[in-house]
């Protein structure tokens, strides 16, 4: 049993609380509902910590701003949802590129372009993988509570520390905004990653040159190391590479990643394991889905709902087994079919159509949806 | 290898990507110079975003963050936030600066944050093959203005100095000393320092709109065109000749952003333990 | 004034642009026959004597390849 305490607070809060923890000290952000409360009481923690926020002059510069400070040493996060998050797509590349330790969170709106500023969606699932330019990898989670929103904060630094690599938490409006008791660890029954710095002088350093797990060592600016970092595809010295060089870059960029997701990757089940009807969620729609796999219980309806927690990389081999046995497959989600197509692409199997329980609009789904499009749809 | 390249350089990213003739180049070695001259190299932090200029960072033998087309200015800002005793230099272009990346420059200029941004004006986009910029002469004829542009310039300097920067100066490379003292100046300042260098072009600038690519022709025509002037009640006659005012055009104290930050922090914190509110 | 002992100019980064040639107030510099690693045609020293050390062709030299060495003075013997 963790020591700690428990506060009600709105998810959105829960993640500055998780943030802080974690040793965050730079928040670059701009307002933009349902976020901005991530951005306004970061504002008025970080001074407590010695730590800064910004509020920059638009969501690029914060995102860029926040890369500035992870070379600076410092672990940096922002927030914002769909319409900043598709500004910050070149900026949230770049942290790859320069493999920049940092956390963005994007709680979902409807779209498209400006959308339903106050009304919860799941439209982005594909940009926060697919939204920028080129081959890439990066680390996606969703949570569905205040909780989560807290426990996927703590792990989102860590791992972005662990990996070198941006973390997106791809939240949305109903858990950003929904208010519930959380439950805060004391700071010393946590733990927390920071990235590895090299030791060696500087002569013998090679900045882009990787260990074992595929991730370089990264010297902090100004600690003797005079480091080039370039947005070019770049060679292991810094430069600019040649074909050959900057192709070995990338995969390196993706495998360092997709070769070791068994460190973070998290597919739950909720209800009967073995029922043949399994709905697939992530975000805030798994907790309706629960309440329906509980109604459908008290009805005498065998169920299950698989919850994706870490939505990228894809984990293919979870879902499978999460889903080994199930005869009838509805995915839940607030967009036009996008988990859906992922779900598609792992159970190939002929005899199974991958059913889509879709809800836009701005309206959460009630668990008795669930149960009525099971039966509406058979 | 001059003495001050042996010193300073990157060796192993050699040569200079620049053409020949190039003023990138020229500006290397000014700054160098002002860097050794006042011992600061260990506390230098550099950015740099897209284009040519965007270069002459790289290849000194110092911490250097290349980002993106026009973001330069909040790499730097992140950079410099995370350590306030950095020294932070934003080399940049005038396409990178004032079209792309003018919204940064505004703010950073508001902040009056202590770094330096060195705006390096060649009146096009060279990097790209010679398409106009906001910096391009009226008229000109480049690979998107093939009839002539109708744009009005933008000013660099006019619009740090309005947007609040503290210290504003325009040389070209056609004065390298001229260049070296500013730059000790900008590194010295306790403030937002704008430095906006006219350089020479000579393949794109050069060849498309000023009728040569010879570099001597191109150096020369700096040196023709560029008029210190630092009244700005005598800019629009100079202007008028189609020639450029240069100087040291402003420096003044004003409260610096990280310090008035640390100011903050401090009041908060002691509000706070004192159980009151801020 | 002084005298220079040599000027060097680093062939593997000359691009042949001349500019030394351009501000050289002395006369120092000629085109030369000889192509850098780079494949421009550098420039030659044909007056070493004329030059007073004033040091402009280091300083505006865009690929920083001029390095003018000076003649140590010999100290008068009184």
């Amino acid at each position: 049993m963790k020591k700690g305490r428990i506060k009600v607070m709105l998810g959105n809060e829960a993640c500055v609380e998780a943030a802080l923890l974690a040793g965050c000290r730079f928040y670059g952000g701009y307002p933009i509902t349902p976020a901005t409360e991530i951005l306004e009481i970061m504002s008025r923690r970080l001074p407590l910590v010695d730590g800064l926020c910004l509020q920059m002059e638009d969501e690029i510069a914060a995102m860029v701003a926040v890369v500035g400070a992870s070379w600076g040493g410092t672990k940096a996060m922002t927030a914002t949802s769909g319409p900043g998050f598709c500004l910050m797509q070149e900026a949230i590349r770049l942290a790859v590129a320069v493999e920049a330790p940092c956390v963005i969170v994007n709680v979902q709106r409807g779209g498209p372009a400006s959308g339903q500023s106050t009304s919860t969606a799941q439209g982005d699932f594909y940009q926060a993988r697919y939204g920028s330019n080129g081959d890439y990898s990066l680390i996606v989670l969703c949570p569905s509570t205040a909780q989560e929103m807290f426990d996927h904060t703590i792990k989102a630094f860590n791992i972005s520390e662990r990996f070198r690599i941006p973390v997106i938490i791809l939240s949305d409006e109903v858990v950003g905004h929904i208010r519930e008791k959380v439950f805060i660890p004391d700071a010393d029954q946590l733990t927390f990653v920071e990235r590895k710095k090299p030791t060696v002088p500087m002569e013998d350093f090679v900045i882009f040159k990787p260990e074992e797990n595929g991730v370089p060592l990264m010297p902090t600016f100004n600690t003797g190391y005079k480091s080039p970092v370039i947005s070019q595809a770049k060679s292991q010295s810094g430069n600019r590479g040649n074909a050959k060089e900057a192709a070995e870059n990338i995969h390196r960029l993706v495998s360092k990643i997709e070769d070791h997701m068994d460190e973070f990757a998290e597919v739950q089940v909720y209800g009967d394991e073995k029922a043949e009807t399994a709905f697939v969620t992530f975000g805030s729609v798994c907790r309706a889905a629960r309440s329906a796999v509980d109604m459908g219980r008290d009805k005498g309806l065998a169920l299950r709902s698989i919850e994706v927690k870490t939505v990228w990389p894809f984990p293919d081999d979870l879902v499978r087994r999460a889903l080994a046995g199930a005869k009838r497959i509805v995915v839940a989600e607030m967009n036009l079919g996008m988990l859906q197509r992922e779900i598609e692409r792992v159970i190939r199997q002929p005899e199974i159509k991958i059913e889509l329980f879709s809800k836009i609009g701005g309206i959460y789904p009630q668990p008795q949806e669930f149960l009525r499009f099971l039966e509406e749809k058979r | 290898m001059n003495p001050l390249g042996e010193k300073y350089l990157r060796k192993d990213f050699l040569p200079f990507l620049f053409c020949p003739g190039c003023g990138d180049g020229m500006i290397v070695q000014a700054f160098l110079q002002a860097v050794d001259d006042l011992g600061c190299v260990d506390d230098l932090a550099l950015t740099a975003g897209i284009g040519c200029s965007a270069w002459i960072g790289v290849y000194m033998h110092v911490d250097i963050l290349k980002v993106l087309h026009g973001r330069a200015i909040p790499a730097a800002i992140g950079i410099k936030a995370t350590n306030p005793s950095r020294k932070v230099v934003t080399f940049t272009g005038d396409g990178d600066c004032l079209a792309i990346g003018g919204n940064h420059l505004l703010h950073a200029a508001r902040r009056n944050i202590d770094m330096t941004v060195v705006m390096v004006n060649n009146q096009i986009y060279a990097m790209t093959g010679g398409q106009v910029a906001p910096s391009t002469v009226v008229g000109s004829k480049t690979q998107t203005t093939p009839y002539g542009n109708i744009e009005k310039q933008l000013d660099g300097c006019k619009v740090a100095i309005a947007a609040g920067a503290t210290m504003v100066s325009r040389w070209s490379t056609a004065q390298p000393k001229q260049l070296t003292r500013a730059f000790k100046k900008a590194l010295n300042h306790k403030g937002f320092s704008f430095i906006e260098i006219m350089s020479q072009c000579p393949v794109q600038t050069g060849r498309y709109l000023l009728g040569s690519s010879s570099p001597q022709f191109n150096f020369q025509w700096l040196k023709d065109h560029c008029v210190k002037e630092e009244d700005p009640s005598k800019w629009a006659e100079i202007e008028a000749q189609g020639k450029i005012p240069v100087g040291d055009f402003l420096q003044i104290e004003q409260p610096e952003f990280m310090e008035e930050v640390a100011r903050m922090n401090q009041r908060v914190k002691e509000a706070q333990a004192k159980g009151g509110d801020r | 004034m002084k005298d220079a002992e040599k000027i060097e100019i680093d062939r593997r980064y000359c691009k042949g642009c001349m500019l030394c040639k351009y501000i050289c107030p002395s006369d120092v510099f000629e085109p030369g026959q000889t192509r850098s690693d780079l494949d421009y045609l550098m420039p030659r020293v044909a007056n070493l004597e004329n030059c007073r050390v004033c040091g402009l062709c280091e300083m505006h030299c865009p690929d920083m390849c001029m390095t003018v060495i000076a003649k140590k003075k010999r100290k008068e013997k009184k």
